[in-house]
């Protein structure tokens, strides 16, 4: 009997489980549908995005829009643009924030809970918001038309994101490791780069792989303070692209498609480390 | 008697060295904030009770204008439009991301294969650029996009809407835009939120004969309360400061209706260059966030408790 009554479960619950699957297939196909747009329609023929007609799939695939943009000088300049003012700020934001995140998390700290208060605020502001007076001072310092007005800019939002994850990672590594090192006669110095670092891998990669991107989606920064278009990375030059390509959307999606590539792939390969510090990063555990 | 005393003097002696250690740690972080965050926040503020613009802050014969420039929004239409269409996008989108997002969570929360990956899978809208993701709104809202082509398909409209060209339209695009960014954020929180449940509440609630809605009702939304509020005033924060969707996709038009605080600022600042103006639209912008960003930090405190 009791085995009967097992089955009987376990086929309802294979059977709710093959209906959640299904259900999330169906919603992750609709909800990423902009997303196959985007693709689909950069390998698109001309002819085929000024008919009329709007086809869901291309009818004549070809890889000429993506050529378009490799070909250019131009994109070539905004993507390296791109590629170095994400590891400036991600090289930057890392060197400050990861000290200071050990700091706050193993240290009782004089002045503490005003420093955790200050890179709380300092994360909820915007760009919108800092452009204006950053834009002046940058020009008294003489940043602007530089890579560090933007990374500067970038990695002031990306320290106290970096804090505030690390913080908890570091609480959570057990005391005695450092004790320890601290007995076999370590600074604190080498325990923290031979002992912490390497015992919070994890988030590092995580805030690695998130600040890497943050750098990289900025848009406002990187327009504002740099006029010149050589300066520009990819994100900033959309439009400029936009308004040569003129209604050619097959190009401009190729265009989007290849800023997608960096977040698409880290995810296909860092999912984890994406989701945990997203979540770390908002709510507190 | 003597021993013990030793000993404490150099437990408190241990104590300030390694506080001063811990201090040097966080320190750079620290002052890097506060000279990259703090010093131009107390300039805008400075910024905004003169009356800079590109001749004064060349020249550098701006003056001081006290409550002047502030004045001079709140007595300007365009200013007020924009600061409606703020709120309206605010609460349009937290609407919208808020209710879909639960729906989501409330579904991967469940232990099925698929749950992590595809809950993974649709966090690529929240993490994609934001000018891509704008750039893709401005396509499938136009004349002849994707989202007519549907609407047609299926017969909600007769002929194609000019979406993004009407002003009484061009705010459902952007919002739609923003919600399919802000969803799968709103979803990731409030599905950690759920996991924290546990499962014994409900089969104990099952037991005594509560329904599915009763459950919901009585158990997942007072648990679930943290979580709730934080999705939610993060979500305000986050979409108040909106920027760079309107800048790519609508440039705030047409006619600003979809012009924004961020983008009304940038305007004043970048192409008007009125920079005192700008500043002190920007904090117009700071206060509403710090209304709202001090009940966060209210609420992150109370857990750190």
């Amino acid at each position: 009997m009791p085995m009967r009554v097992e089955r009987i479960l376990s086929s309802r619950e294979a059977k709710a489980n093959a209906i959640y699957n299904v259900v999330a297939i169906i919603i992750a196909v609709i909800f990423l549908f902009p997303i196959y747009w985007l693709v689909m329609m950069s390998f698109k023929s001309d002819a085929e995005i000024f008919s009329p007609v709007l086809t869901y799939f291309p009818r004549d695939f070809t890889i000429q829009p993506w050529l378009l943009n490799i070909r250019d000088k131009e994109f070539f300049m905004s993507l390296r643009n791109s590629c170095i003012i994400a590891t400036m700020s991600m090289c930057l934001s890392m060197v400050i924030g990861i000290p200071a995140a050990y700091g706050m998390g193993r240290y009782k700290v004089p002045g503490r809970r005003i420093m955790l208060l200050a890179f709380l605020v300092s994360q909820m502001l915007p760009p919108s918001l800092m452009l204006t007076p950053m834009y002046l001072i940058f020009n008294k310092m003489g940043l602007l038309g530089t890579y560090w007005a933007p990374v500067v800019a970038i990695s002031s939002g990306s320290i106290p994101f970096i804090v505030i994850i690390l913080r908890s990672y570091f609480n959570s590594i057990p005391r005695s490791l450092d004790d320890a090192a601290r007995i076999d006669g370590c600074n604190a110095l080498q325990s923290f780069f031979m002992i912490m670092l390497p015992a919070i891998k994890t988030g590092i990669i995580t805030v690695a792989v998130i600040s890497f991107l943050g750098g990289w989606n900025d848009l406002a920064y990187s327009m504002t303070f740099n006029v010149m278009p050589e300066m520009r990375p990819l994100t900033a030059n959309i439009y400029k692209f936009q308004s040569k390509y003129g209604t050619r959307w097959n190009a401009i999606m190729a265009y989007g498609a290849i800023l997608v590539t960096p977040v698409v792939l880290a995810f296909v390969f860092l999912q984890k480390y994406i989701v945990g510090g997203l979540t770390a990063g908002a709510v507190k555990e | 008697m003597q021993a013990p005393q030793g000993k404490r003097r150099l437990n408190i002696s241990m104590t300030t060295k390694t506080k001063l250690e811990g201090l040097l740690f966080v320190l750079p972080g620290f002052l890097y904030t506060v000279a990259v965050l703090g010093y131009p926040l107390v300039y805008n503020f400075l910024l905004s009770l003169r009356n800079v613009d590109v001749r004064t802050f060349v020249r550098g014969t701006s003056t001081f204008v006290g409550l002047a420039n502030f004045k001079a929004l709140f007595n300007n239409p365009t200013f007020l439009l924009v600061l409606k269409n703020t709120f309206v996008f605010t609460f349009g989108s937290l609407v919208f991301q808020f209710t879909i997002g639960f729906a989501l969570a409330l579904l991967f929360s469940k232990k099925f294969k698929l749950a992590g990956p595809v809950r993974g899978l649709l966090l690529i809208a929240y993490m994609m650029p934001m000018s891509v993701t704008a750039m893709l709104g401005k396509n499938i809202f136009g004349v002849s996009g994707l989202i007519n082509d549907l609407l047609l398909k299926v017969g909600l409209i007769q002929q194609p809407v000019e979406w993004l060209v009407n002003t009484s339209t061009a705010m459902i695009g952007v919002v739609a835009m923003n919600c399919w960014v802000g969803i799968p954020f709103n979803m990731l929180i409030l599905t950690s939120g759920l996991t924290t449940i546990p499962n014994s509440i409900y089969d104990s609630a099952a037991v005594d004969g509560a329904t599915g809605w009763q459950r919901f009702r009585y158990i997942t939304l007072p648990l679930l309360r943290p979580a709730i509020l934080a999705v939610l005033m993060l979500g305000f924060i986050y979409t108040f400061k909106a920027f760079d969707l309107m800048f790519v996709m609508t440039a705030g038009g047409p006619l600003n209706a979809t012009d924004v605080l961020g983008t009304y600022a940038y305007q004043l600042s970048f192409t008007k260059y009125q920079f005192s103006l700008g500043a002190a639209t920007g904090m117009v912008l700071f206060c509403c966030l710090l209304v709202v960003g001090l009940f966060y930090l209210r609420l992150i405190a109370a857990e750190e408790e």
